[in-house]
């Protein structure tokens, strides 16, 4: 859960030269895929506008969707749950699995797994649990928590990686390359796969007029987990709500190109209800978990253009404060611009008040975002919010007073940065490096020296040259 | 209050009681309207084909080396046995298959393939019949049905599918105009199964198929 040591894992991460490694390896790869993506898609601004239409239309017509949902799974064979909470949602997935008297599940990665506290419960309920997303699978035997929401395993090298499997699997990897860790994570999962008695997924979409789930995936694992068990539990956030298949699509060409540069994921399955009569294959009970956890809350509050996200992850990737940090440091379930934005609805903002605060303000994350989310705004929002409920530090607090009452008076304001800039300047040219009692700003971040002469100084000397 | 009334009462008081003020609620065929016209001029919001006519985007588009897919035209149905020995010697595999109860693929046995419907956890090659072919993608979709087993397209090395030729819809939404009354499970499958979990790069075959091979059938 995210707490006030924010600064502490924040400066950790900053001195992690290996994370920053993994990092950049990752999110370089998936900015560059991005471009490419976009560019070869002329459409993509128009598709982007629709589908944060398409979001807004649902999120204005929420309750309806939801009824018109729980209506169509229903009679399509799956049974709805509802879970206000991440409590009460990890509660009902753990009944189900004790009432089909599981003993191995298989989880198909899901973010909001992770929110509600799946891989606790049911490590609490003593049931084996089996990570089958690759990178699942990484942090899993790593005892870790994700780290990007499409690259749960970011942080970890391949080196990293080579070591864990060597570790845990039987028979170890043929050799370190990545691709014979994959081979090797394939043979140790199959197996998994084919005995477990439950299979835990989440969604992408919920489609209303169909009542079935969307799931999408590279590997396969989604389907792997959800046809051989005999129990099939699907968790989503009630946001995920789309219309109909075809709304489902204009959000997919969205969601892929912007999350791996891909047009479509390599599998887009759609889950409606339990086996049929004769069906060869699939699951004999179909649960479905609609988790609300903060989100109807929001559809009120000034976040509700949150409700929008797809979790495509592009805002992480092309942010410069997650690239320095990673993922973990934000300490919620979810990083980056997004998750500064969600932790605090999630984990309360006395929790998470410095997320809202780390960011540059650079928009990068809204110029990328497929669905428009205004998370700069979003972001000032909290920013505010944190203000108004005295939950900023006392010498912010007091500095920014002194500043307000500065700014109120130009002329005042105008003396004191005249002042200063001179004897900012002696601690060094073009680029400062260390600064008497901001060490904790500096020790990581070099400041540019400022100008000789203040802004308006300089300002008012052009006018005066253009007067004469 | 049950979840569910606590859940839609927050929703409904979030809507009508925003900070915007009292809103007005639309009717349910208000609803409906505003849907449709969200997937108004659909050309706006999709990419041009890659071909003059869908059969041939699909096979653009298969050629993507980023799927990991290949193509084989087979000039109808009873062709079919000779494309899969073929595919299954240019691979160095034994000429044995695993196939799904569809008729069309009863041929396969005797035609010198041993053919058998019992998967193997690590079978190394099996053929299903797709009940569509997207062109937008290069995508093709099965439908679980008594006849379509969801795993054969899943476990698998090699995994062929076969795909008729007329088959082929345009666009993501053809193939969504289509999709009511819902299959139970209906998997859209692009390419061969893959992961960039470790630094970013490709690696094929993650828990699917490492090898696609799509046959597709003209009449
Ligand atoms: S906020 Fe936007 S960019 Fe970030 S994960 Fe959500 S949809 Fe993607």
């Amino acid at each position: 859960m995210a707490d006030a040591a924010f600064k502490t894992r924040a400066h950790d991460a900053l001195a992690d030269a290996n994370l920053k490694t993994a990092i950049d390896r990752t999110t370089g790869t998936a900015e560059t895929k991005r471009a490419a993506a976009v560019d070869a898609f002329p459409e993509f601004q128009a598709a982007r506008a629709r589908a944060a239409a398409i979001k807004d239309h649902v999120i204005a017509n929420l309750d309806h969707y939801l009824i018109a949902f729980e209506q169509n799974a229903t009679a399509a064979g799956a049974q709805v749950h509802w879970a206000r909470d991440a409590a009460e949602a990890a509660a009902i997935v753990s009944r189900i699995c004790s009432d089909a008297g599981a003993k191995i599940v298989t989880r198909a990665k899901s973010m909001l797994g992770e929110e509600i506290g799946l891989p606790h419960a049911l490590d609490d309920a003593g049931i084996e649990r089996v990570e089958t997303d690759l990178a699942e699978h990484i942090i899993q035997l790593a005892h870790e928590r994700p780290s990007h929401i499409i690259w749960p395993a970011m942080h970890r090298t391949r080196e990293d990686v080579a070591a864990l499997f060597f570790k845990d699997h039987h028979p170890p990897p043929d050799a370190d390359d990545a691709a014979s860790m994959v081979a090797s994570a394939r043979r140790v999962l199959r197996e998994k796969f084919l005995a477990a008695d439950v299979g835990i997924s989440g969604a992408n979409f919920l489609v209303a007029d169909t009542g079935a789930t969307c799931t999408v995936t590279n590997e396969g694992n989604a389907e792997l987990s959800t046809t051989p068990p005999r129990v099939h539990i699907v968790t989503a956030g009630i946001e995920k709500i789309v219309p109909s298949t075809d709304h489902a699509m204009a959000l997919l060409r969205v969601l892929v190109r912007s999350a791996t540069g891909g047009e479509v994921t390599q599998y887009t399955t759609f889950h409606c209800g339990p086996r049929r009569a004769g069906d060869a294959d699939g699951p004999e009970e179909m649960h479905i978990v609609l988790v609300d956890n903060g989100r109807a809350r929001m559809v009120g509050d000034e976040f509700r253009q949150m409700l929008r996200c797809i979790r495509c992850g592009a805002c992480m990737n092309h942010c410069v404060v997650y690239r320095q940090i990673g993922g973990h440091a934000y300490g919620g379930t979810y990083p980056g611009p997004m998750g500064a934005v969600l932790t605090p609805v999630l984990d309360g903002l006395a929790q998470s008040r410095d997320l809202p605060h780390a960011c540059t303000m650079n928009g990068r994350c809204e110029e990328v975002c497929p669905v428009r989310i205004p998370l700069k705004t979003l972001l000032k929002a909290w920013r505010l919010r944190t203000w108004d409920e005295g939950l900023v530090e006392k010498p912010v607090r007091y500095g920014l007073g002194l500043w307000g009452f500065a700014a109120c008076r130009p002329r005042l304001y105008r003396m004191g940065t005249r002042m200063a800039l001179p004897v900012l300047r002696l601690f060094g040219r073009g680029w400062i490096r260390k600064l008497p009692l901001a060490g904790g700003w500096t020790a990581t971040r070099d400041l540019p020296a400022p100008a000789a002469r203040s802004f308006m100084d300089q300002y008012e000397r052009q006018q005066k040259e253009a007067r004469k | 209050m049950s979840a569910r009334d606590d859940i839609l009462a927050a929703i409904r008081a979030g809507l009508t009681h925003g900070r915007d003020g009292a809103l007005p609620r639309q009717t349910p065929a208000q609803i409906a309207a505003e849907a449709a016209a969200l997937l108004a001029d659909p050309d706006e919001i999709r990419p041009v084909p890659a071909g003059p006519d869908p059969v041939a985007s699909f096979i653009a588009k298969c050629a993507n080396p980023a799927l990991g897919v290949t193509l084989d035209r087979v000039p109808g149905w009873a062709a079919l046995p000779q494309a899969v020995m073929a595919y299954l010697a240019s691979h160095d595999l034994a000429p044995r298959i695993a196939v799904s109860a569809d008729a069309r693929l009863d041929a396969l046995a005797g035609a010198g393939l041993e053919t058998h419907r019992d998967i193997a956890p690590l079978e190394p090659a099996a053929i299903s019949v797709a009940q569509w072919g997207i062109a937008e993608t290069g995508s093709v979709v099965i439908h679980s049905a008594p006849d379509q087993p969801i795993l054969n397209a899943m476990l698998p090395r090699h995994w062929l599918v076969a795909v008729e030729e007329d088959r082929i819809l345009p666009f993501l939404d053809d193939y969504a105009a289509l999709a009511a009354p819902a299959p139970r499970n209906a998997v859209m499958i692009t390419g061969s199964s893959g992961t960039t979990d470790i630094e970013g790069y490709f690696v094929r075959g993650a828990h699917g198929p490492g090898f696609v091979h799509v046959l597709l059938i003209s009449r």
